[in-house]
């Protein structure tokens, strides 16, 4: 009986999961379906933000206060909460990855529900040098030790201040063509939101550090050069087989 | 927002650079940039303004301080328009203000104007407001939106003979009310919904749209201006409940500071009595809670341990001089008085912020965390899925995601926005069981003797979410439990997909054949093969041995043949033609087609 084919998420979060764990990362998790505290309210997201509203967020029937979580932010809380109760201070490293959802029309580059990769470090001196180096490290991994570059530019989540769009440029002989040597805008990021520390009960005038939040969807259609989001939840064998 | 380089560059004293410079500049330390266009003799660059930043930002003057400040280009001090404090003493005796709920309309100013003359604004207003995609109206209402789109303060002029009543009010409107607005279109408000009100009755929906009845035309002559600073909230719930979203209320949502209306208000008189003539009567300025200045302290110590580089008080005093802020400083350690626009600054964080992207992003280091001092805590539930997961992929079982929703459940989906499949799913079997019908038909295209998948997701069932573990196979039995009650094995480093990369596929069916033949003992199984592609065509994707038996001197050979076309659905009969040349073929050879 020949092996089967594992899915490229998996394939994906199996090889993240190993070369976070050789830089000290531990794999958290969180629930999917997630009360706003988690989902926008620790994560300094106000009750006013227009990511609250009725159109861009799945909110469930008889269930007020609860959603189907929009990122995988939500594992640094309840991470860093778990922590702080069990008495463990920082350091912190953790990915998370999994499926989270946005209530949006689908179509060849957006998907209801996908796929994302969450990354936090909190110490007493996590800088964003050191996020730029993390995701350096992680992308020269991934792409089978291609040349890499990142760069940041300004931009806002509110839960990192400051908050950066990274971008990469990939250069070596298993990048794809699309994706050789060109600057590709891959994640947001940023150093953690002091008032995000302190709603996990970590204490912001102690500790610092970096978070970031990928689409593994994305990942995988630049690295296989995959032309339709749609295909990773198929579940077409068309699709899956040639992994 | 769409920037005119010919508007910005009022600001300055100095050339301005090209648009792709400007674009660069904002691109790397402020804003992400949609893209720039040449038109005429002007370049439009469109800005796109981060949500922290609609205080300030949606504005040519919060344009050109992030370019002076980025480019170390001083800006005219003449002419920015907050450079005069507004003054409103001058009281408009005819006028009343009343404001029902001040945490929804912190502020309103009203400003009387008499005796104006309506007409063609002037080449310069006409070109400016054309030069971002709007259109002139008249040089009334063309002086509001100027300054809107200068300094991010909406404002609306009403005809004040055609008010009927000077007594402006700002209140919640009620049940049945409805307005004539300005688009020509009639609009039913909630009571959730704010209306400006003369005499108590409606003439604009606060903050979004003016009122037709009482809108500016050539036969007005005294106006009364509004400046006002409205809940952003409730100005966005109000735009998309009417769906209706304006340059003003896009503004207004994203949250203003109250003085800002009052340089509004400064600017757009100064402009109309200019360009319109009129008379100034006064102003009534209702302003219960006047907004406080902010101080924000941070020092170069935390700068640099945040960023991970070494910035020097000198670095610091360097960037807040370019950004113009006044500021305090003792042995590192800086107080800033942060201007009244820049809402987004109020905690040291947001000002390591301004300073690093003003040094630039560039030159942060690439630097990795040292070594962890504990080694990290494996985690079980994870490897409890890598052993199922190679445990089915070694009995041959293929893994595949399907989606959460489904057609029945147990928890639902309030809001769905496609209302299919609303509830999530309480099993995984359901969908697995679809998936492998839906894959059935591409059987001989992939090669395969037996459809099997699985999937480890995520259901909800008996009040709670789990992870589950699932695997159906056409002649396999079914199997759904907990990932909970798998043990966990060994967790190496498994392996991992070894594809370099993914080819699309055709979309379209498939056909199969079968072709067996006897042949001499001797024949070269090779030229079997061969022989059958050779003749086979192009649409031929897939050939599989899958019976060879001896039979006194001959051997029969079997292949199954799949055909398919990249861009339609293949007939029997195109392939009956086909096949009929893999006959001929064989035949030629001396085989024998069973």
């Amino acid at each position: 009986m020949p092996r089967g084919h594992m899915h490229p998420i998996s394939s994906l979060i199996r090889e993240a999961n190993q070369i976070f764990f050789r830089m000290g990362f531990a794999l958290a998790e969180g629930p999917l379906l997630e009360d706003e505290w988690h989902n926008f309210d620790a994560l300094n997201v106000p009750h006013d933000h227009p990511a609250r509203d009725m159109q861009d967020t799945f909110f469930i029937k008889d269930r007020q206060g609860h959603v189907l979580r929009t990122h995988t932010s939500n594992v640094q809380i309840r991470y860093m909460e778990a922590q702080a109760k069990a008495g463990n201070p920082p350091p912190y490293r953790i990915i998370a990855a999994g499926k989270v959802f946005r209530n949006e029309a689908t179509d060849m580059t957006h998907e209801a529900e996908f796929f994302q990769l969450e990354g936090l470090a909190v110490g007493e001196d996590v800088s964003l040098a050191n996020l730029k180096g993390t995701i350096a490290r992680f992308y020269h991994e991934i792409f089978k030790g291609a040349d890499v570059e990142v760069r940041f530019r300004p931009s806002f989540f509110p839960f990192v201040e400051p908050g950066v769009e990274v971008d990469a440029r990939i250069q070596g002989p298993h990048v794809p063509e699309k994706l050789n040597g060109k600057w590709i805008e891959m994640m947001g990021a940023g150093m953690v939101h002091p008032n995000v520390l302190t709603n996990a009960g970590v204490d912001p005038a102690k500790f610092q550090g970096f978070a970031f939040g990928m689409g593994l969807d994305r990942l995988a259609m630049l690295r296989w050069g995959i032309d339709d989001i749609r295909l990773m939840h198929s579940a077409d064998l068309r699709f899956v087989n040639q992994f | 927002m769409k920037v005119s380089r010919n508007w910005l560059q009022n600001y300055f004293a100095d050339p301005l650079p090209s648009a792709e410079k400007i674009a660069d500049a904002l691109t790397f330390h402020a804003f992400e940039i949609e893209g720039t266009e040449r038109a005429g003799s002007d370049d439009v660059i469109d800005v796109k303004v981060t949500p922290n930043r609609g205080h300030d930002a949606l504005s040519h003057r919060g344009i050109a301080k992030e370019l002076s400040a980025i480019l170390q280009l001083p800006m005219k001090p003449e002419v920015d328009p907050f450079a005069k404090k507004p003054d409103f003493s001058k009281k408009a005796d005819a006028v009343s203000v009343t404001i029902e709920d001040a945490g929804l309309c912190r502020r309103y100013i009203a400003g009387h104007i008499t005796g104006v003359t309506v007409g063609q604004s002037p080449d310069w207003l006409r070109q400016s407001l054309e030069s971002i995609g709007q259109r002139s109206i008249n040089n009334i209402v063309d002086a509001t939106n100027l300054v809107m789109f200068d300094i991010g303060q909406p404002l609306h002029a009403f005809d004040a003979a055609k008010l009927g009543s000077l007594q402006i009010g700002v209140r919640h409107a009620r049940e049945g009310e409805r307005l004539d607005a300005l688009d020509d279109k009639t609009y039913a408000l909630t009571t959730a919904m704010l209306v400006i009100t003369a005499g108590d009755v409606p003439v604009g929906i606060a903050g979004v749209k003016g009122g037709k009845p009482t809108g500016i035309d050539e036969t007005t002559t005294d106006i009364i201006l509004e400046a006002a600073n409205f809940n952003g909230p409730t100005m966005r719930r109000t735009a998309a409940a009417l769906k209706l979203s304006t340059d003003a209320s896009q503004r207004f949502q994203q949250v203003l500071s109250p003085e800002l209306a009052g340089y509004g208000m400064q600017q757009a008189v100064e402009l109309i009595t200019a360009i319109a003539g009129g008379e100034v009567r006064g102003f009534v300025d209702e302003y219960p809670n006047p907004a406080k200045p902010q101080r924000v302290s941070f020092s170069a110590t935390q700068t640099s341990k945040l960023l991970g580089i070494s910035v020097s008080p000198d670095d610091i005093k360097a960037a807040l001089q370019r950004l113009d802020f006044a500021f305090e400083e003792s042995r590192g350690a800086f107080s800033v008085d942060v201007p009244f626009e820049r809402l987004d600054l109020t905690i040291p964080e947001d000002l390591i912020e301004e300073v690093g992207r003003l040094i630039g992003y560039e030159k942060i280091p690439a630097q990795e965390l040292p070594a962890s001092p504990k080694s990290p805590a494996p985690n079980e539930n994870f490897a409890k899925a890598e052993t199922i997961r190679e445990q089915l992929l070694e009995k041959g079982y293929s893994e595949v995601y399907t989606s959460v929703f489904a057609d029945k459940g147990e928890v639902a989906v309030l809001n769905k926005i496609d209302s299919v499949r609303p509830f999530l799913r309480s099993n995984l079997l359901d969908g697995l069981t679809e998936a492998v019908k839906k894959n059935i038909p591409h059987k001989d295209l992939l090669g395969l003797r037996e459809v099997k998948l699985f999937e480890i997701g995520t259901v909800w069932k008996d009040g709670k979410e789990e992870v589950h573990v699932a695997s159906v196979g056409e002649k396999e039995k079914p199997e759904e439990r907990p990932l909970a009650d798998i043990e966990a094995g060994s967790t190496g480093e498994l392996p991992l997909s070894k594809a370099e990369r993914y080819y699309p596929f055709s979309r379209y069916p498939s056909i199969t054949r079968d072709i067996a033949l006897w042949t001499p003992a001797d024949t070269d199984k090779g030229d079997v093969r061969h022989t059958i592609v050779n003749t086979a065509g192009p649409l031929l994707v897939r050939i599989d041995f899958f019976d060879e038996f001896k039979k006194d001197d001959k051997i029969s050979y079997a292949y199954r043949l799949v055909f398919q076309s990249p861009e339609k659905t293949l007939t029997d009969d195109e392939i009956n033609g086909q096949m009929d040349e893999v006959y001929a073929a064989v035949k030629s050879k001396g085989w024998t087609v069973r």
